[in-house]
C-alpha cells in the first residue's frame, strides 16, 4: 500500500497498526530548558517514558505519532532509543506546533526557506540523522487566529506536503477557513490535512467540524483525557462526557471516515506540568470504554485506530506545487 | 573615594573559573561576546556548530587579546543566544584570559515561547520579578547548563531595548534585570533602545544603585547627539562607549569622535563612569557579525586616546579601575553566591506517572 516514515526508518503502511496520531515523548516551549523547576533526572523521565510507551504496546498500539515540532523538545537520537527499546514505531514530524513556539532564527525565514527546511527533514533527514520526518506540524498561535507567521508556515507546509506526499497535522483547528483557503490556494487536497484539537475545550464550533468533514479533511478529538475533572487540568480541558457525548454526535452524522482519536498526552513533560496520570493509554483505558458503553462497536475502534491513521500517514506520489516555477523543482 | 579602595582590596569579581580578587583582573573589555548563535539557528540544517572550530577561533582571538596586555573579557551575550558556559570555562583555562559570564535576555525579538506565550490562560508574557528569579539563580546558584547542571556563576546580568523604544516586555526585563542584580550585587548592563536617560530610570526605579547600572549601546549617533553619555555619567551611572571601532555607516560615530567625547567627559569630571569597548562578536552563527578582533581596542583605539593627550593614569581608569569596581560584586547584597553543591536530588524535580 505505501510507506510511512519513522524515526527508524521507513515501514511497510501494513505495519502502522494501531496508530495514535497525535501525541508527545515531551513538549516544552523554546526557552524552558533554562527553568529548573523542569528539569528531571534522565533516569527517571526514561524510566516514566518507557512504561508508558510499553503499556501502549500491551494495549496493541503500535505506532506513535510525536507531533513536537522544532525546537519544542523534539529528540530524534531519544525517540530511536526508545523505539528500539520499546518496539513502538515513532514517527517524527518536521515543523512548528505554532509561530509562537518558534525559534527566532525561524520566525524570520520567508515562506521558500521554511519549504525546503520540511522537504528536507523529509527526505534527507533531521538534525543530522537519516531520520526522516513522517509528517508536517503546523498550528495556530495563542489568541485564535493564524498570524502572519502562522500563515506563512502554513503555505510552506501545504508545498513540502505537495513536494514529498507526507501529511500535515495541525495544532488546532480554530479560523479553519484562513487555513483552508491558504491549503487551497496551494493546490494541496485537504485528505492530506488532519485538523487537530476540533476536542479543544477552548474553541468548539460543531459547524466547523462538519465544513472540515465535508471538505474531505480530517477532524481531529485529539485532546482526549485532557478532562476538567481532573486536578491540575489545564485551560484547554472539558468535562469528560462532554468531550464523548461531541465525539458520538460527530459519528452519528455519519462522519466515522473523517474522524481521528488521540491523546496529546506527553510521557514526560518538559516545560509545563503534564496532568498527572495522562498518558497515550488514555484511549484505551478510559475512552475507548466510553464509547462501548455507548454501543459503539469493536470495527469503528479499527477504523478510528489503524485504518484512518494508515490512510493518513502513507506517503502520496510527490506532485509539483503550483506555486513553483519548473526550474525550480528541477533543481 | 575610600569605600571604593577597600572593595578593591577586599573584592571579588565572578568569573566562570569562580569569584577572583577584583585586581587580578587587569584590563577589561566589558562588553563583548564570545560565541553567539542566533536563537534556533543549532536547529538549522544550514548552519554548522563545530566546536572545535569554534574553540579555536575563540582561542586565537582570546590570546591576540592577552598578548596586548588584556586581561578579562566580559561576555555580554545573555543566557539564550548562543552562551556555552562549559566552553568559556576550558577556553578560559587554555588561554589565561578572564572571562564573566552573563544571565539576561533581550530584546524582545530574541525571546522564545516560553516568556512570552506561557502555556496558561491567557498567556501572560513574564513579569519582571519571575525574570529577576530565574537571572538571580544564574548568579547565585550558577549558571544553567541546560538540563544537565548548573555552573559558575554569571557576574553581570544583562540586557537589550528594541531601537525602536522599549517595549512592554523589554521593560519588564529591564526591570527584573535590575531586581536581580541589586538581589545579587553583580552589575546590571543594557543595551539602550532609543531612550537612554529614560530607560536608565526605568531600572533606578526598582531601587538599584546607579553605581551598579551600565548603559551601553552610548557611543551610538543619535545617544551622542543627545549628549546622552553626560546625562547618564551624571545620574552617576555607567557610560558604556562599547562600540570602538564601530562606524558611521553601522550608527555609531567614528573612533576620532568617540576619542573626543571620552575626552569631553573626563574634563568634565565625570572620567571614572565612562568604559570603553567594542562589542565584538568571536564567532557568530545565524547572524552577520561586525569583522572586529578583541585586540583592537588596545592595539588601535588606546594610541588614539594618547596622541589626543590621555595620560596614562586616565587610560588606566578606563581599561581597568572602571571596569573591576562596576564588576566587583557588592558584598552587602542580599542573596549570597552558593553555588550548587552537586546533589542532584536537588536539581531535579520527580517525573509524574
Amino acid at each position: 500500500m505505501g510507506k510511512v516514515n519513522t524515526v527508524l526508518g521507513p515501514i511497510p503502511t501494513e505495519d502502522l497498526g494501531i496508530t495514535a496520531m497525535h501525541e508527545h515523548i515531551g513538549f516544552g516551549l523554546p526557552g524552558c530548558d533554562l527553568d529548573t523547576q523542569w528539569w528531571k533526572k534522565p533516569e527517571e523521565a526514561f524510566e516514566v517514558t518507557l512504561q508508558k510507551l510499553r503499556r501502549f504496546r500491551e494495549h496493541g498500539g503500535k505506532t506513535f505519532v510525536d507531533c513536537t515540532g522544532i525546537g519544542n523538545g523534539r529528540d530524534i537520537e531519544y525517540f530511536q532509543v526508545l523505539s528500539r527499546r520499546t518496539g513502538v514505531n515513532i514517527v517524527a514530524v518536521t515543523g512548528f506546533v505554532a509561530a509562537d513556539s518558534a525559534l527566532p532564527y525561524f520566525r524570520k525565514q520567508s515562506v521558500e526557506y521554511l519549504t525546503d527546511l520540511f522537504v528536507r527533514e523529509i527526505t534527507i533527514g533531521i538534525d543530522g540523522t537519516d531520520a526522516k520526518a513522517g509528517a508536517i506540524k503546523v498550528g495556530v498561535s495563542r489568541g485564535g487566529k493564524l498570524n502572519e507567521l502562522d500563515k506563512r508556515i502554513y503555505r510552506a507546509a501545504a508545498r513540502a506536503a505537495l513536494m514529498t506526499g507526507a501529511p500535515i497535522i495541525t495544532h488546532l483547528c480554530v479560523d479553519a477557513q484562513t487555513s483552508i483557503d491558504i491549503f487551497n490556494e496551494e493546490g494541496l487536497p485537504l485528505d492530506r490535512v488532519l485538523f487537530g484539537h476540533a476536542d479543544d475545550g477552548g474553541y468548539l464550533d460543531e459547524n466547523r467540524d462538519n465544513l472540515i468533514a465535508d471538505l474531505g479533511g480530517w477532524v481531529g478529538f485529539d485532546t482526549i483525557g485532557y478532562d476538567s475533572e481532573v486536578e491540575g487540568a489545564p485551560y484547554w480541558s472539558r468535562p469528560r462526557q462532554d468531550r464523548v457525548d461531541h465525539f458520538l454526535r460527530f459519528l452519528k452524522k455519519g462522519y466515522l471516515d473523517r474522524a481521528v482519536i488521540s491523546a496529546d498526552a506527553n510521557c514526560c513533560a518538559l516545560g509545563w506540568p503534564g496532568l498527572k496520570g495522562h498518558s497515550v493509554n488514555y484511549l484505551f483505558e478510559e475512552f475507548l470504554p466510553d464509547l462501548r458503553k455507548a454501543g459503539v462497536g469493536e470495527e469503528v475502534f479499527q477504523q478510528l485506530l489503524v485504518h484512518t491513521p494508515a490512510k493518513i500517514l502513507t506517503m502520496r506520489e510527490p506532485v509539483k506545487p503550483k506555486s513553483l516555477s519548473l526550474e525550480r523543482v528541477q533543481v | 573615594m575610600l569605600d571604593h579602595l577597600e572593595e578593591k582590596n577586599s573584592g571579588v569579581v565572578l568569573t566562570v573559573l569562580g569569584p577572583i580578587p577584583t585586581k587580578e583582573l587587569g584590563v577589561v573589555l566589558i562588553h563583548e561576546t564570545l560565541l553567539s548563535v542566533y536563537p534556533g539557528a543549532e536547529y538549522a540544517p544550514e548552519i554548522t556548530i563545530d566546536k572545535s572550530e569554534i574553540f579555536d577561533r575563540l582561542k586565537q582571538q582570546m590570546l591576540d587579546f592577552r598578548r596586548a596586555g588584556g586581561k578579562t573579557i566580559i561576555d555580554n551575550s545573555g543566557m539564550f543566544h548562543g552562551r556555552d558556559i562549559k566552553l568559556y570555562e576550558t577556553l578560559s583555562k587554555t588561554t589565561g584570559v578572564h572571562i564573566v559570564a552573563s544571565t539576561g535576555l533581550g530584546p524582545e525579538l530574541m525571546l522564545s515561547g516560553y516568556f512570552v506565550t506561557p502555556q496558561k490562560n491567557p498567556p501572560t508574557p513574564w513579569s519582571a520579578e519571575q525574570f529577576s528569579a530565574l537571572f538571580a539563580k544564574e548568579v547565585t546558584e550558577g549558571i544553567a547548563v541546560p538540563r544537565i547542571e548548573r555552573s559558575s556563576s554569571a557576574g553581570i546580568v544583562t540586557s537589550i531595548a528594541s531601537q525602536t523604544g522599549i517595549t512592554e516586555k523589554e521593560t519588564s526585563l529591564f526591570r527584573g534585570s535590575a531586581q536581580a542584580a541589586m538581589a545579587t550585587g553583580v552589575p546590571v548592563s543594557v543595551q539602550y533602545g532609543a531612550d537612554a536617560v529614560a530607560e536608565l530610570e526605568i531600572l533606578l526605579g526598582v531601587g538599584i544603585a546607579p553605581g551598579r547600572v551600565i548603559i551601553g549601546g552610548l557611543d551610538r549617533l543619535d545617544a551622542v547627539e543627545r549628549k546622552d553619555a553626560f546625562a547618564v555619567a551624571r545620574h552617576g551611572a555607567y557610560v558604556a562607549l562599547d562600540h570602538v571601532g564601530w562606524a558611521t555607516n553601522e550608527g555609531y560615530v567614528n573612533d576620532e569622535q568617540r576619542v573626543q567625547l571620552i575626552v569631553e567627559l573626563f574634563n568634565q569630571g565625570l572620567g571614572d563612569r565612562v568604559l570603553i569597548s567594542t562589542n565584538a562578536v568571536g564567532v557568530a552563527k545565524g547572524h552577520k557579525a561586525k569583522d572586529i578582533s578583541y585586540d583592537y581596542l588596545l592595539t588601535k583605539f588606546v594610541p588614539m586616546l594618547h596622541r589626543a593627550g590621555l595620560t596614562d593614569e586616565q587610560v588606566r581608569i578606563l581599561l581597568e579601575e572602571n571596569p573591576q569596581r562596576v564588576l566587583t560584586v557588592d558584598a552587602s547584597a542580599e542573596q549570597k553566591v552558593t553555588g550548587w553543591n552537586f546533589e542532584w536530588d536537588k536539581l531535579y524535580q520527580p517525573a509524574t506517572y
